[in-house]
């Protein structure tokens, strides 16, 4: 994992529009490649695309199929994969398979029904490229888009606790992504589920500690 | 010395000359300029036309591809093999300076001969190079004086058949002592029976048989009377088997049946160091240096070691007697006309009394002088075209009344052919030849001759058909590939081929495809290429992948010079725009087949990218694939394409 090019704190409601790569109004962009080798650059295209055009956006948790997003955002994404100008669409096995390649690199999840998600479900759903079962309720539609892992969120907030000298006290996670201390971070605002697991990473190390009910969590940093 | 250096074309086989027909071809044959083998001369092909035997060297044929002209040969030989001797056919050239008085057998010429060791292979092998001006190779026998051990010359004089008691012999060189004339006998007979190289002393027909090589190295000197060497009328020869006494010139004993060895044959088997120790270097050398040696034209031998030359023999006999050669000179319109009235005399779909009148009017024209004599021609002009056309017409009518007949004809024509029966063949032959002919194309199964390795004819078939096939392509005059854009698909091919034969001799696909993978191999100028989609193309040889991509390329750079009949939404400047098959067959005058497999090629190789829309499969230039890094987290700030698309050797 390089590490995370330098924030661009902006908020999401961005004056400036995403500035597309030149390949996003070139048309066979669009369509699958059969030609391995201009198959990969594709996938590389388009996953650096949908990394980068979320990091702007701040969008932590994708739409498949373009219905917005669940995040807090209320963002209409459909003109990622689809460039009205041009006319053209990055069908939706296509964009499976560019999920797909980005959660190779642990780069994008499924998001599961519950929050524990099951790796089998996913990875069957993603590889063939079929539509997700719908009895998931939006399992296999919605995908974490890790243009952040939280194992480097992980670490944003560590160095954070640590700058600020709160080793050992206790937060909520409220706090943490609406409170006014961490304002000006980059985790502020950060999809709860999302800061969940970045905390459960810390839990692992032995850093922090994670306690209390649904609606009110608290986490301890040791 | 008759053989000359010969023209090959592109698909290295002789370059014909206008009226000659291929009849026959055998590979695996080597040359011998009498009894010796032609150094580079002795792995080939041999085409056997109408004119001329050509030999196409297998491994060098550029170099060392010679023929002779059928005019030139005064008689030919057939040798049928013995053990590891294989058949020959051997060409005796014309004396140009005179007529051999030699006999042809030796069993003919009279003179009386004791020995039962006169071998009647030799009969196919040798008389050939009895020359009349040149005498016979003398002995170069010893016989050991019994007094003091000196070898003395046995006298050139002697003839051990015709030698009694009263026959003066010279003394000892050395002691001066008189051998006994049964000394010298035993001395010749042995010398003879032994055949040390270049002693040929005995008076038969088999040492005796002179060559060219000891000619040459032996020079005049060693002269010997060369009446008694020929061999009587009752000279016999003992059958190996059953001892019966057979006349020199049969080749099986009369008795048993059995076949009768030549005594010359284990020089045979060791021709080639007999080559080198013997006379290196005329025979070498004969071939560049001195191209005509009129004093002792050689014979040429060809030795069938791939089988096939029974049918070559055939055919050669049949062309030898036809003189094809002679028509070059002959007046067009006779030469058109006899070989098909003359045919049809002979053959049962056609009337009589025309043909008697066309000829005679051929013969008669030239008397005429005038408007007589004009109008003679025209009307026999007239007679001529209307036998042409009622002929036509008729082979038309016949073969739809009854395909079963004009079965049973050509059943006939080949019978004919082959059979060689000699009577009346030559005009049926002709008019076979002339159908062939004008097919332009023939290297037929029939032709070629069969190989006795295994599967050898086969490919010896398909080696001949890929050639014809390399030639079709690559002739100028039809431009077959020029009119498909430089590539036809191989099925494409096939149909235009066979029909190019005009329905006769077709070629089965899987010989056509096996033909086609042959032309890599044989080196030929033109490249049967495989799609990934398995769609078998053909193409000349200098059209590659890379000049094809080229012009793909070069041609999708000028789409972004022009902007495109209907507004795009996209950046057409910098991306182009996409192009289907259609638009690329058109313009390179590819087939909208071909046109595909190149794009997908160009695409496979990774210069176009695709994109499939309501408008089809339409193909881009690669701006997908621009070649920069492989890591997406770091994706280039602003890639100019171009730039990399330079850098990557693409612009």
């Amino acid at each position: 994992m390089s590490t995370p090019p330098p924030p661009i704190n902006q908020p999401s409601s961005s004056p400036t529009p995403f500035s597309f790569p030149p390949e996003y109004s070139f048309p066979p962009f669009f369509t699958r490649q059969t030609n391995l080798t201009t198959h990969h650059a594709q996938l590389i295209k388009w996953a650096s695309l949908v990394l980068s055009y979320c990091r702007y956006h701040r969008i932590f948790k994708l739409s498949l199929s373009g219905n917005g997003t669940t995040t807090t955002s209320e963002r209409d994404t459909t003109e990622l994969f689809f460039n009205r100008k041009i006319n053209r669409r990055l069908s939706l096995p296509d964009i499976r398979e560019v999920i797909d390649f980005l959660r190779k690199d642990n780069r994008a999840e499924y998001v599961t029904s519950s929050s524990s998600f099951s790796s089998t479900n996913t990875s069957a759903t993603g590889m063939d490229g079929t539509p997700a079962a719908a009895g998931g309720g939006g399992g296999g539609d919605i995908v974490w888009i890790y243009w952040r892992t939280p194992e480097e969120w992980a670490a944003l907030v560590e160095s954070w606790v640590d700058a600020t000298g709160q080793r050992g006290s206790v937060l909520t996670v409220y706090e943490l992504v609406e409170g006014d201390g961490t304002r000006g971070t980059e985790f502020h605002g950060l999809d709860q589920e999302l800061l969940l697991k970045a905390l459960n990473v810390l839990v692992k190390r032995g850093k922090a500690q994670v306690f209390g009910q649904e609606d009110s969590l608290g986490v301890k940093f040791f | 010395m008759f053989l000359k250096h010969i023209d090959l074309t592109t698909a290295l086989r002789p370059a014909y000359l206008p009226d000659e027909d291929l009849l026959f071809v055998q590979d695996n044959v080597g040359l011998y300029e009498g009894k010796y083998k032609l150094p580079n001369h002795q792995n080939g092909q041999v085409y056997l036309t109408s004119h001329r035997i050509c030999y196409v060297d297998k491994a060098e044929p550029r170099k060392y591809s010679v023929a002779l002209d059928l005019k030139d040969v005064e008689r030919f030989e057939f040798y049928g093999g013995f053990l590891k001797s294989s058949a020959k056919i051997t060409l005796v050239p014309k004396s140009t300076k005179r007529v051999s008085l030699q006999p042809r057998s030796p069993g003919l010429a009279a003179s009386p001969s004791r020995s039962s060791t006169s071998s009647p292979a030799q009969h196919q092998d040798g008389p050939p190079r009895v020359s009349p001006v040149k005498p016979p190779p003398t002995s170069t026998a010893t016989w050991v004086c019994t007094i003091c051990s000196f070898s003395n010359p046995v006298p050139s004089n002697f003839d051990p058949t015709t030698a009694t008691v009263h026959t003066p012999l010279a003394p000892c060189l050395a002691c001066g002592i008189k051998p006994t004339l049964t000394h010298v006998l035993k001395a010749t007979i042995s010398n003879a029976a032994s055949r040390q190289p270049g002693s040929p002393a005995l008076q038969s027909p088999l040492p005796v048989r002179p060559r060219p090589a000891t000619d040459v190295s032996l020079g005049p000197d060693q002269t010997r009377d060369p009446s008694p060497r020929n061999s009587d009328p009752d000279a016999s020869f003992q059958c190996p088997r059953c001892t019966f006494l057979n006349h020199p010139s049969l080749l099986s004993c009369e008795m048993c049946g059995g076949p009768l060895i030549s005594h010359d044959l284990p020089a045979e088997l060791a021709p080639q160091a007999r080559t080198h120790t013997e006379s290196p270097g005329p025979v070498l050398n004969a071939l560049s240096p001195v191209p005509f040696r009129i004093e002792s034209p050689d014979s040429i031998k060809l030795s069938f070691r791939g089988g096939g030359e029974k049918i070559f023999y055939e055919r050669l006999k049949s062309s030898m007697s036809q003189r094809k050669w002679l028509l070059q000179s002959a007046p067009p319109i006779p030469k058109a006309s006899r070989p098909t009235s003359d045919a049809h005399l002979n053959s049962p779909t056609t009337t009589g009394p025309v043909t008697t009148s066309s000829t005679s009017t051929a013969v008669v024209r030239p008397k005429l002088g005038g408007i007589a004599g004009l109008e003679h021609h025209s009307q026999a002009m007239r007679k001529n075209n209307e036998l042409v056309i009622g002929t036509a017409f008729e082979d038309l009518e016949a073969l739809m009344a009854s395909a079963k007949e004009i079965v049973a004809l050509a059943e006939t024509f080949a019978r004919q052919v082959k059979g060689a029966s000699g009577t009346s063949t030559a005009s049926e032959n002709a008019l076979l030849a002339d159908s062939l002919s004008q097919l332009g194309l023939i290297a037929t199964k029939d032709i070629v001759g069969s190989s006795s390795s295994a599967g050898g004819s086969d490919s010896l078939y398909l080696s001949e058909l890929s050639r014809t096939l390399a030639e079709f392509l690559t002739d100028d005059r039809r431009g077959v590939l020029k009119k498909a854009g430089g590539i036809m698909s191989l099925v494409d091919l096939w149909a235009v081929f066979n029909r190019a034969r005009g329905g006769v001799e077709l070629v089965s696909p899987a010989d056509f495809d096996k033909a086609a993978q042959l032309w890599e191999k044989l080196g030929l100028p033109v490249r049967l290429r495989t799609f990934k989609s398995g769609v078998k193309v053909v193409q000349s040889q200098d059209r590659t992948d890379e000049t094809t991509m080229k012009a793909l390329l070069g041609w999708l750079r000028d789409l972004h010079k022009s902007p495109p009949e209907r507004e795009v939404p996209w950046d057409w400047s910098r991306f182009g725009r996409g192009v289907t098959a259609r638009d690329a067959a058109e313009r390179f005058g590819w087939s909208i087949g071909v046109a595909e497999e190149e794009l997908e090629m160009a695409e496979e190789r990774g210069i176009l990218c695709r994109e499939e829309g309501i408008e089809g499969l339409k193909f881009w230039e690669n701006f997908i694939d621009t070649g920069e890094g492989k890591g997406y987290k770091a994706p280039p700030t602003e890639p100019d394409i171009i730039e990399v698309l330079t850098e990557a050797g693409f612009l």
